[in-house]
């Protein structure tokens, strides 16, 4: 008790003393937590709405799309299945506002809301009998084209008549993803309605839910179904589809920020240490004379620790509280569940312990500091060495030598404040690897598949009209004519995207990473999510079913494929059978470089009278551009940490020398050399370890965007370091600023009058 | 029978290893204080002197040989238990003063009475009542950068006394002053004296030295030399009427 009276008199003190540095260590502590937090917080299914609205509406796990309406009784028999929802009708039909055309799946449904797979009316209401031309819209759909309650939803159906619709209620849903990642569009209508606007029941499909008794467990209810419906059945999928489509950018943006989060983590801890480090070495005499006034050495290394580990809870704490807020902000309007208290709790208690070990390494070589205070904590002298001597022979300027020579007098601290430079620009040079990533998508869309900038429906035209129109612009290079079909694997019972895009003979140019491009009928190319999905590589054989009709590929190639967690079977328009690839359902049109995508859009819907329906890809980069500012703001946490670094090496570097001062102004260096001599001590530390992290960096950033790459199904061969003049702008910025911030001590302490007293 | 006496040393013994070879400091030194003697040290430079108070003070440790403090042998004694003994008994005053350079001086005087113990009310009295008696009540707030060197060893000596010591240590404490200061900083160290405080004070400036009871010479780490300066006086701690005998 008497201990902590007196050791909250010295830590307050301590603390006025240097309340920049202090402010340093808890804002990078916080700014770490943060991270972490955020990213548990985007990793976790919390802030992937899948579980939240799943649960809710009491979902179906399995969705079952068929031509007719499949034997409910027979469906409920299944093993494992516990209730079914439907079989509802749906009809494609296309929503047309101002000029803009997006195909809806219109889905009858009963006035009395269903008891599985409840659509949750999160505004307006549901539907009503009497409600005739009445619509529920899913609500991320109706968000994307700016639909509310008492808004017209005029439909057109696939016979060209036209029904104005008026949305009455906004829900969500655990039937399918949100759109536009999952597409078409999803409105509830009454099965009356349905029947009006869609009269052909061979024009519509019935879509039945499968809800199980245990979700884990779906292959033996699909599997029933299978062979059950068999022919029947067009598509299926499963709630993880659904789950996957809801998170796919939050889990990439997690990842980031755990990778960011963890690295900061050590580089925070290496920061902490040096701090702690430097202290102790720049306040030995002080420790010395708690020493000579009773502190024990257990009570001087709990001093230190509680002193330096206080700082990094309070940074603990401020990060749990910027957390919350940013996952609240950053997520706004996705119904957050808070994380867990596991993940959250090994965040609070890790970075602690890391923090208190950090700080209670050195603080531990604090307490061993022997209480003669009048023993001089001198750094450990070295004569010249030859190379010195050489250099000061040539003339290199003595202030240059007499630095280098300084940075090592201690080598350990000198090695730490290399390394905790070095991880923070590491980490630094990987953010710019990841905007340089970025950027490559937007620059050169070709690189991860995306070399057509626009898509060219023909709507309401002849295809080879179509073809003919845009192939007429000046600006279009080239017309490839596609068809997207979903492709059944029965073994694995998913329902894969196969997209054929030109022909063998002249392919589209998918951006091959691995193998070939496919050169005959037969053969196709899978994207990374594909690959892992069925288990097979390059040169294997797969049977698909594609629109019924068995279809066996060989796979010659790997694409980058940004679409569908890389799912995606790629092959040309001849190997398809007939009936789905003829006509063509869309061309995609590659433009002459520099060409503007939205003047050709421009020029064809005027060349087509607005008959063709032309759209822009969608970049994916465009999706993730939230991760600049997470980038930028890493980069601002991570350069905090640099500067505390820097700061201990700085002060440590004047501490030691401070002596020598006098010396050298006795030699005759000027003031303006002596503070030079101060600064290429710190400087040199600083540019070894802005270099080396840099290095780090760079070397490792495109293997690391390809892992994540890969993981994510997109697939290797995305990765990109940053351009070598950004990265020489980051190392000479990083450098020049390190530069500044140690010459105003070594300015002052320059000038300064050098003290008398062994001090 | 007789109090023991504050400080007993037997045969004691420090040699310092450099580099593999033994250097003696202080070589089978016996010195028995009494309560309330004013002890000099003197010797020339490096002969061990400064070594020996440490010791004393439980800052260095003997090679061999006893160390006894208030009757009771202390060389024994672990670092932490040295750290709690000095709390209590013994209070230090170093030649370059030692001040917590970033402590108020009040700060700095009240630290050891809070390490004893003191409630913080008693510590603020204390130092109240040390830094009125040395003349710096004004400069309770002040940073010890702020002082001249004079006042920073009085605020050190205000802070060796906080815990009201059995032992005072004072190693050179002078040696870094001006003539003047020196003059300040031994008329107080004599006026404690007076109250009964024991002092063992280190120095190489005779005159310094004349101002103690009894000068102890050290050469090469033995005592060559161990005088009165008049006849020893011994007195119980802080009796009155001493003061005129003393000034006579």
């Amino acid at each position: 008790m008497s201990t902590a009276r007196a050791s909250a008199r010295w830590i307050r003190a301590d603390l006025r003393a240097r309340r920049g540095q202090a402010l340093l260590t808890v804002l990078a502590v916080a700014g770490i937590v943060t991270a972490l937090i955020v990213s548990v917080t985007l990793l976790e299914d919390g802030t992937n709405p899948w579980r939240g609205l799943f649960t809710e509406s009491r979902g179906a796990h399995v969705w079952i799309h068929t031509g007719d309406a499949p034997d409910v009784t027979a469906l409920s028999r299944l093993p494992g299945v516990a209730e079914v929802a439907g079989p509802y009708r749906t009809a494609p039909v296309t929503l047309t506002l101002e000029g803009k055309k997006s195909p809806v799946a219109l889905r009858g449904m009963e006035a009395r809301p269903p008891a599985v797979a409840t659509p949750l009316v999160r505004q307006g209401r549901w539907l009503r009998p009497g409600d005739t031309d009445g619509v529920v819209v899913e609500r991320s759909f109706a968000e994307a084209l700016g639909l509310r309650i008492g808004a017209s939803f005029p439909v057109t159906a696939l016979n060209g008549a036209s029904h104005p619709l008026t949305v009455v209620g906004l829900a969500d849903t655990a039937d399918q993803g949100f759109y536009p990642e999952w597409t078409p569009g999803l409105a509830w209508t009454l099965t009356s309605t349905l029947a009006r606007v869609e009269p052909a029941l061979g024009r519509s499909e019935s879509v039945t839910g499968l809800r199980l008794v245990d979700g884990e467990d779906t292959l033996p209810a699909v599997h029933g179904a299978v062979t059950l419906l068999n022919d029947q059945i067009r598509r299926m999928s499963t709630w993880r589809e659904v789950r996957a489509a809801m998170e796919l950018d939050n889990r990439l943006l997690g990842l980031l920020l755990a990778l960011f989060g963890v690295t900061g983590l050590v580089a925070a801890a290496l920061a902490v240490a040096n701090a702690v480090g430097g202290r102790v070495l720049t306040q030995t005499r002080d420790i010395a004379t708690l020493k000579s006034l009773g502190y024990t050495r257990g009570q001087i290394f709990g001093l230190l620790t509680v002193e330096h580990g206080a700082l990094g809870l309070l940074g603990i704490a401020c990060g749990l509280v910027c957390g919350q807020l940013v996952a609240f902000f950053a997520l706004d309007g996705v119904p957050l569940l808070p994380p867990s208290p596991l993940p959250l709790l090994l965040i609070i208690l890790g970075t602690a312990a890391v923090v208190v070990v950090a700080a209670a390494l050195p603080a531990w070589r604090g307490g061993r500091t022997p209480p003669l205070p009048a023993v001089p904590a001198a750094p450990p002298r070295g004569r010249l060495s030859r190379m010195a001597r050489l250099a000061l022979l040539v003339r290199l300027p003595p202030a240059l030598v007499l630095g280098t020579r300084d940075a090592f007098t201690r080598r350990t601290p000198a090695l730490l404040s290399i390394f905790g430079l070095a991880v923070p620009m590491m980490m630094i040079t990987i953010g710019l690897g990841c905007w340089a990533t970025l950027d490559d998508f937007l620059r050169h869309p070709e690189r991860v598949g995306q070399a057509a900038a626009l898509v060219v429906h023909p709507d309401k035209l002849p295809a080879e009209e179509a073809a003919r129109l845009a192939a007429a612009d000046p600006q279009v290079r080239a017309v490839y004519p596609g068809a997207e079909v979903s492709a059944l694997e029965p073994e694995q019972t998913r329902t894969v995207l196969a997209r054929a895009l030109g022909t063998s003979a002249e392919p589209y140019p998918f951006r091959v990473a691995e193998g070939r491009m496919f050169a005959a009928r037969g053969e196709a190319l899978a994207g990374q999510g594909l690959l892992d999905l069925l288990g097979v590589k390059i040169g294997d054989r797969v049977r698909m079913t594609v629109g019924g009709t068995p279809l066996i590929v060989h796979i010659v190639g790997r694409v980058v494929e940004p679409d569908q967690d890389g799912e995606v079977l790629s092959l040309g328009m001849d190997t398809l059978a007939a009936k789905d690839a003829v006509p063509p359902q869309f061309y995609s049109l590659v433009l002459e470089p520099g060409a503007d995508p939205a003047a050709v859009r421009a020029r064809l819907l005027a060349a087509s009278g607005e008959k063709l329906e032309v759209a822009r890809v969608v970049n994916p980069a465009d999706r993730l551009s939230v991760i600049r500012v997470v980038i930028v703001a890493l980069i601002v946490v991570l350069s905090l940490l640099g500067l505390a670094n820097l700061l201990t090496a700085s002060a440590l570097g004047l501490r030691d020398h401070a002596l020598d001062l006098a010396v050298l102004k006795a030699m005759g260096l000027t003031p303006r050399q002596v503070a030079a001599t101060l600064v290429t001590g710190t400087g040199l530390l600083v540019v070894l370890g802005v270099v080396a992290g840099a290095a780090a960096g760079a070397s490792v950033v495109a293997g690391l965007v390809d892992l994540q790459g890969h993981t994510s199904g997109v697939g290797a061969g995305i990765g990109r370091a940053p351009s070598p003049l950004t990265l020489t702008v980051a190392v000479v910025v990083a450098v020049g600023a390190a530069l500044l911030v140690a010459l105003i001590p070594a300015r002052r302490a320059a000038r300064a009058q050098v003290p008398v007293t062994a001090r | 029978m007789s109090p023991p006496p504050i400080v007993n040393t037997v045969n004691l013994v420090r040699i310092y290893q450099d580099g593999g070879v033994p250097v003696p400091a202080v070589r089978g030194v016996d010195l028995k204080v009494e309560a309330g003697e004013f002890v000099a040290i003197m010797g020339p430079s490096g002969s061990g002197k400064s070594t020996l108070v440490h010791m004393l003070g439980g800052l260095d440790a003997r090679t061999s040989g006893e160390i006894w403090l208030d009757g009771s042998r202390v060389d024994t004694l672990s670092e932490s238990a040295w750290a709690l003994l000095r709390r209590r008994k013994i209070g230090f005053v170093f030649q370059f003063f030692n001040l917590v350079a970033n402590m108020t001086v009040a700060d700095n005087v009240e630290l050891p009475a809070l390490l004893a113990g003191a409630s913080p009310r008693e510590a603020r009295e204390r130092r109240e009542y040390l830094l009125g008696e040395l003349g710096l009540a004004d400069r309770a707030d002040a940073a010890p950068a702020q002082l001249a060197g004079g006042e920073q060893q009085r605020v050190a000596l205000a802070r060796a006394l906080a815990n009201r010591p059995s032992l005072l240590l004072a190693d050179e404490p002078t040696g870094n002053l001006d003539s003047r200061n020196t003059r300040d900083v031994l008329r107080l160290l004599g006026e404690v004296h007076r109250d009964g405080q024991t002092i063992i004070l280190v120095t190489h400036d005779a005159r310094v030295a004349s101002l103690a009871d009894r000068v102890v010479s050290l050469l090469d780490g033995q005592i060559v030399d161990d005088g009165a300066v008049g006849p020893v006086r011994r007195r119980p701690r802080a009796s009155a009427g001493d003061v005129v005998e003393l000034r006579s």
